[in-house]
């Protein structure tokens, strides 16, 4: 462990544990940090990308934390901005964890691309809020729930990689077994509660486990009704991922059929956040789930 | 339970006009706020600067009141009217720190803030925390509320931090509006329980000038109040030491930084009903 560098200028936020987060946060926070420096420095993009070999764009995905720090490039940069030898170490150090590789990434045989950097952020993030209109939340579905969900998207034939995506589901949702979890904020639609995804005991044991999770006071479960309009704004799934450092802004990520998109800009941002604020208004109050959750139970 | 709150506020969000739950979320350094709460809580910041700070020591102030009721006052009970957005360390985190059976109830009256609220403000410790969907401007129906959920009968400590500048009827004298809305607070109080405030006072003018600007936003309005009219708020009660000082003098802890030189226009207090 290396200690934080002073990153933000807000108070919200925690500390972060690396160990938990994993590497995927501390390139985001190196890279927001090499951002403030480059920026109080007054070198451009352009100049930084430069001075280590490359274009603006690599400065850029640097900065977001995208793309894996060379050591090289790191102590280059931070000579460009003139940074303190106590800093430098510090840096340095997180430019070490930054290329560590996360477990997930061991699933990659079995995961599309676009989802491994969702699996990253999701293990970094302090706060997931999210809205389902088809299926359970990844990280509140039972093992056969799951099971049932993967293979409907493969050929309906399970196999070894079906059993490996479902492996990878299960250890995702250890976030919410952790000392300090992450708050998950998840609205679910009613189709979503009735539709009995692996059949009426598959479903009813999901439900079952939906109404224990909603018991702990880090997962706060809001049904949106039928009768409900909201749903309007929200024409699929919807999640937005924040993390524990002031910079580091929200991010969104919208998963599609055979695609996913993440967004960051604030005109996105402020959209996104928008849609999730009227979806949680509009539906029932969190007090309200448990009963919600047995009635549906009961009809199934 | 919520369903059973009779008041019916509208669940619709206004993205149009700044909230000042919002803003000062904004002024926070938080993530939860709109593209027209960053724009007003700037424009704001461009005539009073100091307001970032304000920001700050106003939640410091209320960290230290909640310590210090939780501790040396003994409360177990909390009614925090005019919650705002989750931060860093609200009260139940504060209060339940020290007193892990502390009830927290919070209070507010925007959809916004009590979804928040609800998801987000929510504890395993023993007290937990429980939400009451209610205007201030009609504290009856408020305190039938607050009644069902805690002990009346044992102490409570009843918080109205920044929140009484929006209570006013412009066609009304607006002193006697507030001061009547306090009178009610307080003789619902049980013996033995407190009151807590902070109000900004009208004793700075950048504070004074960014206020007219921004009640003319279309926001609910801001009303400043003279140190006169903020010490009414305690009357017929008990201060605690200090008294109603400027917020960054009150029980300040001991630090080994130094104290803020420059101090905001809210001020203070904390008083017990004999």
């Amino acid at each position: 462990m290396v200690d934080l560098p002073e990153t933000g200028d807000g108070q919200e936020g925690r500390a972060l544990d690396y160990e938990q987060a994993g590497p995927m946060a501390v390139r985001m926070l190196l890279g927001a940090r090499l951002r403030k420096l480059r920026e109080a420095a007054g070198v451009s993009r352009e100049d930084a990308g430069y001075a280590i070999r490359g274009s603006e764009s690599k400065i850029s995905r640097l900065e977001l934390g995208r793309t894996t720090f060379k050591l090289r490039d790191v102590r280059d940069l931070l000579d460009l901005y003139e940074v303190s030898q106590d800093e430098r170490a510090t840096l340095l150090a997180m430019a070490g964890q930054a290329n560590a590789v996360g477990w997930w990434q061991d699933y990659s045989d079995v995961v599309p691309g676009w989802f491994l950097p969702y699996l990253g952020l999701e293990q970094a993030a302090t706060l997931i809020r999210c809205y389902e209109v088809q299926f359970i939340p990844g990280l509140l579905q039972t093992p056969d729930y799951a099971y049932a969900v993967l293979t409907i998207g493969d050929d309906g034939i399970p196999g070894p990689r079906t059993e490996r995506r479902m492996h990878l589901r299960m250890l995702r949702q250890q976030i919410l077994q952790r000392p300090s979890p992450p708050r998950l904020w998840a609205v679910i639609d009613e189709a979503a509660l009735r539709r009995p995804v692996g059949g009426a005991d598959v479903a009813r044991t999901q439900l079952e486990h939906l109404i224990e999770m909603a018991r702990s006071s880090h997962v706060n479960i809001q049904i949106a009704p039928f009768s409900g309009g909201s749903k309007a704004v929200a024409d699929g799934p919807v999640t937005m991922l924040r993390f524990p450092e002031a910079n580091l802004t929200d991010m969104v990520y919208l998963e599609q059929q055979t695609s996913a998109i993440y967004l960051n800009k604030p005109i996105e941002r402020f959209y996104y956040w928008n849609v999730l604020n009227r979806l949680a208004t509009e539906a029932a109050p969190p007090t309200d789930t448990a009963a919600i959750l047995d009635r549906i139970r009961r009809e199934i | 339970m919520d369903s059973e709150v009779p008041s019916s506020p509208s669940t619709k969000i206004d993205t149009t006009v700044p909230v000042s739950a919002r803003i000062w979320n904004y002024w926070l350094g938080g993530k939860d706020y709109y593209p027209v709460d960053k724009e007003a809580g700037d424009q704001f910041a461009n005539i009073h600067p100091g307001i970032f700070e304000t920001a700050r020591s106003s939640r410091y102030f209320i960290a230290r009141v909640v310590r210090y009721l939780a501790g040396e006052a003994g409360i177990r009970q909390f009614l925090d009217i005019g919650t705002g957005l989750p931060s860093h360390d609200n009260t139940h985190e504060i209060a339940q720190r020290v007193a892990p059976d502390a009830q927290i109830v919070y209070v507010d009256n925007d959809p916004l803030v009590l979804a928040h609220a609800r998801a987000l403000l929510t504890s395993s410790s023993a007290g937990g925390t429980d939400y009451i969907d209610a205007d201030l401007n009609n504290p009856g129906a408020l305190l039938r509320i607050a009644r069902d959920k805690l002990d009346f009968t044992r102490p409570v400590a009843i918080m109205l931090m920044g929140i009484l500048a929006h209570i006013g009827n412009p066609t009304e004298d607006d002193d006697r509006a507030v001061q009547a809305i306090m009178g009610e607070l307080k003789a619902a109080l049980p013996p033995g329980g407190y009151l807590a405030v902070y109000d900004s006072s009208n004793q700075d003018t950048d504070l004074v000038d960014a206020l007219a600007k921004y009640n003319e936003s279309g926001a609910d309005p801001y009303r400043l109040r003279t140190p006169e009219q903020i010490a009414r708020y305690f009357d017929g009660l008990e201060l605690v030491d200090p008294g109603v000082v400027p917020i960054e003098h009150w029980r300040p802890d001991h630090t080994p930084f130094d104290q803020p030189t420059r101090l905001s226009a809210n001020l203070g207090g904390v008083a017990r009903k004999a």
